[in-house]
């Protein structure tokens, strides 16, 4: 039973430790993962706008080169000359300087002169060709006044940029320009008379704009750009951009409804994960950024997005995960051990408690209590001490009580000596012990003579205290050994053991009478009785009590009638 | 024994499982948004006790797609313009319809109802398609700047809106919309000469419009910010909601040389199983309650009220398949990119 209860408070005490390390181990694991996500999201919302930042930074370096041809000195000659040779060699002049421009970058597919007259007809076009600078001329050259990008350029004032949103060029015969997305910058060119020149155009591709930032991105990542009414500019998958110009709508907000809020322009930036709203981005981690585009009506803008696997950003949480786990097993053990440990010296004082109460009885050795501890425990040690001593007094107390019950119980109240039932007890004993061994004993009978006469002469009192003191004179003569008894009245039994002769118990009987008969002073008067005295011996005058009482009773009784004093006879 | 009583149990369960599926036909749709919302759908479910599955499309080259699956057609009716109705009957998709089934098409207006004037809805003298909705391809015109409003396609090409003239980015309609102006009799069916003289009909209105617009809402856009009197409206009446939402006062005229539209049918596919439900689909749809949403909620024209814009005497060009498709688109995209006449 205490080992159940060592088993129960230990198992109570592991299961605690173990609850609480497990818990803790699982708060900091979620914590970890949630503060990866949450970096990760942030991270990922640094790197999109960083993007958008780049594309910003490119397009600017774009409007700046614009901004340097349209300085160049040729351009002003083109616009303001009439027809002929002279300004043929300025278009001439202006074509080097832009196929050097072309050369030089890469993502320009094309630069042009379109002049303001004859429906927008170009004046000078630089193409690129398979990655090589052409320039198209004569019946080549084209009417783009019906584009947004030259009306609406040519109705900004002097000096100022235009730039496009970002679509698919389907101007027939342009070169590499042709069916790819990209964007346009430009820069209207007024005449010396105020009237609109002509324009400077750079056409701008956007897969170059978007190498190197979707080479930095890490493995995983996938980017997402939308115009402003959500079609997909970028996606991952090429088949789901530019939409509206297959006559089929493939929008963000479609793909990505968290987005919604970017296009009605209540938000400006979302970090979703798949942690926090996984509704909304399952197994995913998503950035998007609006970025304010193009410079027209300040309207424009594009969403820029980023989706990274969860599982990726989660990874990372695995090694501490893993290390969590051995953290809460080690801790788990130590619970575990740390709960017995302390189950065993909790239960101790109580199991020295137990003990004591047990062998309480049973031990006369008092068994050590906790009594010094200041605790709870060492109250009730000390409380169980206490008990303990109360109850050893209470009993020692009732053992005095039965010894002196007992002792009433067989000694005569008036003299002390043993009553006719311990007598016959010890007679018993001894017959008993007649059967095993051989042994031989006396029963001698004593009655008072006068005792009679006596108490009534001097009363109950002096009669009293002769019994007394006969008593006390018996007890003289006879060995330590031997027992002597008042059978009642003036009655008295002696049990004499030892091996007798007729002439040494003769003897001891008349020092018997010779002591009884001595004067005695009682209540100031000198008094004197006699004893008649007889006698049975063991085995020779019967094999029971009452045989060897009655046979010393009645030589007793021949004494008293044949002479009465101090003679003594036996039954023989 | 045991077993035996199992397996009876277990088919009996699979019978019991098998009961509401057998019990109900079901009707597979295949339309566009709008044509079949969940209360229509709802109310023709409980009336012929059949389940209705919709899918949705949204161009035609999905639905040719869809309706060219592996194993044909997986859908009972279809909705579709009459030209791709043509084609869907010549693809041998369609299965012919019976008059005594409709008995609805008594509510539609007499311009729909004369079936042989529509090219698409008959082959061969059986009935393959009813008209259910249409839009035309009217003038959207800006009223503070028409006293009158424009009667004439030739409007578009007036040097006095050089550059306040909107037109839509098409190959067919412009192709066909031009010969319309021209006085061209069959604008779906051009010979070599039309179309060459066409082609530079089409680089004169390059130079009159300011620019051209794919979406319905760029068309909004630019009408507000650029002053536009007038445009080619290949939306429609679908359009002037929205011109109107962004503050713009404009009309609707239809030429009086004939105007371009589009004409949606319902058809039965040859994958009907059950002919009769189909066509109680097809006739349910020309029900006033059902087709008076379309003007309700899509801004589209039913086939059963008169139309303010449509009077009935006005000449209905209903879209047909064009001689060549990818000869005009080929044109297109030289006049659109600005090649001047000489380099077309």
């Amino acid at each position: 039973m205490r080992s159940g209860l060592l088993f129960k408070l230990a198992l109570l005490l592991a299961i605690f430790g173990i609850l609480s390390s497990g818990l803790t181990g699982y708060y900091a694991y979620s914590a970890n993962r949630s503060m990866l996500v949450s970096g990760a999201k942030d991270d990922l919302l640094t790197l999109v706008q960083n993007i958008n930042r780049r594309l910003a930074a490119d397009i600017d370096e774009a409007t700046a080169d614009v901004l340097l041809l349209a300085r160049l000195e040729p351009v002003e000659r083109v616009i303001n000359l009439p027809e002929g040779a002279e300004r043929e060699g300025a278009k001439d002049r202006l074509a080097q300087s832009f196929a050097a421009m072309l050369a030089l970058h890469p993502e320009y597919l094309q630069i042009r002169l379109i002049g303001a007259a004859d429906n927008g007809l170009e004046l000078v076009r630089l193409d690129s060709d398979h990655g090589l600078t052409k320039r198209v001329t004569g019946l080549e050259l084209q009417e783009k006044g019906h584009f947004a990008y030259v009306f609406e350029t040519l109705s900004l004032p002097a000096g100022q940029l235009y730039q496009s949103g970002i679509a698919v060029n389907h101007e027939q015969s342009s070169h590499d320009a042709e069916g790819r997305p990209g964007l346009m910058v430009a820069t209207p060119l007024p005449r010396h008379d105020g009237r609109p020149g002509a324009l400077l155009v750079v056409n701008i591709d956007l897969a170059h704009l978007l190498t190197k930032p979707l080479a930095d991105l890490p493995a995983g990542y996938q980017l997402y750009v939308a115009n402003r009414w959500g079609d997909f500019l970028v996606h991952p998958d090429v088949s789901q951009t530019f939409g509206f110009d297959k006559g089929r709508r493939i929008l963000m907000q479609d793909s990505f409804p968290a987005t919604r809020p970017l296009f009605e322009r209540t938000r400006r930036t979302l970090e979703l994960s798949g942690l926090d709203e996984p509704q909304q981005s399952p197994g995913r981690i998503m950035a998007f950024a609006r970025k304010p585009f193009g410079m027209g009506t300040g309207e424009d803008f594009v969403v820029t997005g980023l989706v990274e696997p969860l599982k990726d950003v989660l990874a990372a949480a695995v090694p501490l995960g893993q290390r969590i786990v051995h953290m809460v097993l080690a801790f788990s053990l130590m619970a575990i051990l740390l709960g017995v440990i302390f189950a065993r010296a909790l239960l101790r004082p109580i199991n020295m408690l137990a003990e004591a109460a047990s062998s309480f009885s049973s031990s006369a050795q008092p068994t050590a209590l906790p009594v010094e501890r200041n605790d709870e425990i060492g109250v009730l040690a000390r409380n169980f001490d206490r008990m303990r001593l109360q109850i050893n007094n209470h009993m020692a107390s009732l053992y005095d009580n039965q010894r002196e019950l007992s002792y009433l119980a067989h000694h005569d109240s008036l003299t002390g000596l043993a009553n006719r039932s311990l007598f016959f007890q010890r007679l018993e004993q001894l017959l008993q012990q007649a059967q095993h061994e051989e042994i031989q004993f006396a029963v001698l009978f004593i009655d008072l003579d006068r005792f009679k006469e006596v108490n009534d002469r001097h009363g109950h009192a002096c009669g009293d205290q002769i019994l007394q003191i006969v008593a006390h004179r018996l007890l003289h003569v006879v060995r330590s050994g031997d027992m002597v008894a008042r059978l009642g009245g003036d009655e008295y039994l002696i049990l004499l053991q030892g091996s007798f002769t007729p002439h040494t118990l003769d003897e001891l009987i008349g020092k018997l009478g010779s002591s009884i008969a001595e004067a005695m002073i009682v209540a100031g008067e000198r008094l004197t009785v006699g004893a008649s005295i007889g006698y049975s011996l063991y085995p020779r005058d019967g094999q029971t009590v009452e045989q060897l009482v009655s046979v010393a009773d009645n030589a007793m009784y021949r004494v008293k009638a044949e002479s009465p004093g101090r003679r003594t006879y036996s039954s023989s | 024994m045991q077993i035996r009583s199992g397996l009876m149990a277990g088919f009996i369960c699979s019978l019991l499982a098998w009961q509401p599926l057998q019990a109900k036909d079901v009707l597979r749709v295949l339309a566009w948004p709008g044509y079949a919302d969940v209360d229509v759908v709802q109310t023709f479910e409980k009336r012929f006790q059949v389940d209705v599955e919709v899918t949705f499309v949204d161009s035609d080259e999905m639905l040719w797609d869809k309706m060219h699956a592996q194993h044909g057609p997986q859908y009972d009716v279809v909705a579709a313009n009459t030209a791709e109705m043509q084609r869907y009957f010549a693809a041998g998709l369609l299965k012919p319809l019976n008059p005594a089934w409709l008995p609805n098409t008594r509510h539609q207006l007499p311009r729909f109802r004369h079936w042989a004037a529509i090219p698409g809805l008959q082959q061969q003298g059986r009935l393959y398609a009813i008209p259910f909705t249409y839009s035309t391809m009217g003038i959207i015109y800006d009223k503070r700047q028409f006293a009158t409003p424009p009667d004439s396609m030739n409007v578009l090409w007036d040097p006095r809106y050089r550059h306040k003239v909107l037109d839509f980015n098409s190959a067919q309609h412009n192709f066909s919309f031009a010969a319309l102006a021209s006085g061209i009799d069959h604008p779906f069916q051009l010979s070599a000469a039309q179309q060459k003289m066409l082609v530079q009909r089409l680089v004169d209105l390059r130079r009159n419009v300011l620019t051209y617009y794919s979406l319905p809402e760029e068309a909004t856009e630019l009408f507000i910010q650029h002053r536009i009197a007038l445009m080619f409206g290949n939306y429609g009446t679908q359009q002037l909601n929205s011109l109107r939402l962004a503050g713009a006062d404009v009309g609707y005229a239809i030429p009086r040389e004939g105007v371009l539209a589009w004409l949606d049918c319902w058809a039965m596919t040859v994958a009907a199983s059950k002919p009769q439900l189909a066509q109680q689909w097809i006739n349910y749809m020309l029900e006033p309650e059902v087709s008076r949403l379309l003007p309700l909620r899509q801004g589209l024209a039913d086939t059963l009220t008169a139309s303010g814009e449509l009077q009935a005497t006005a000449r209905v060009l209903w879209l047909q398949p064009v001689e060549n498709a990818g000869q005009r688109e080929a044109l297109w995209q030289k006049i659109i990119s600005g090649n001047r006449p000489g380099n077309i």
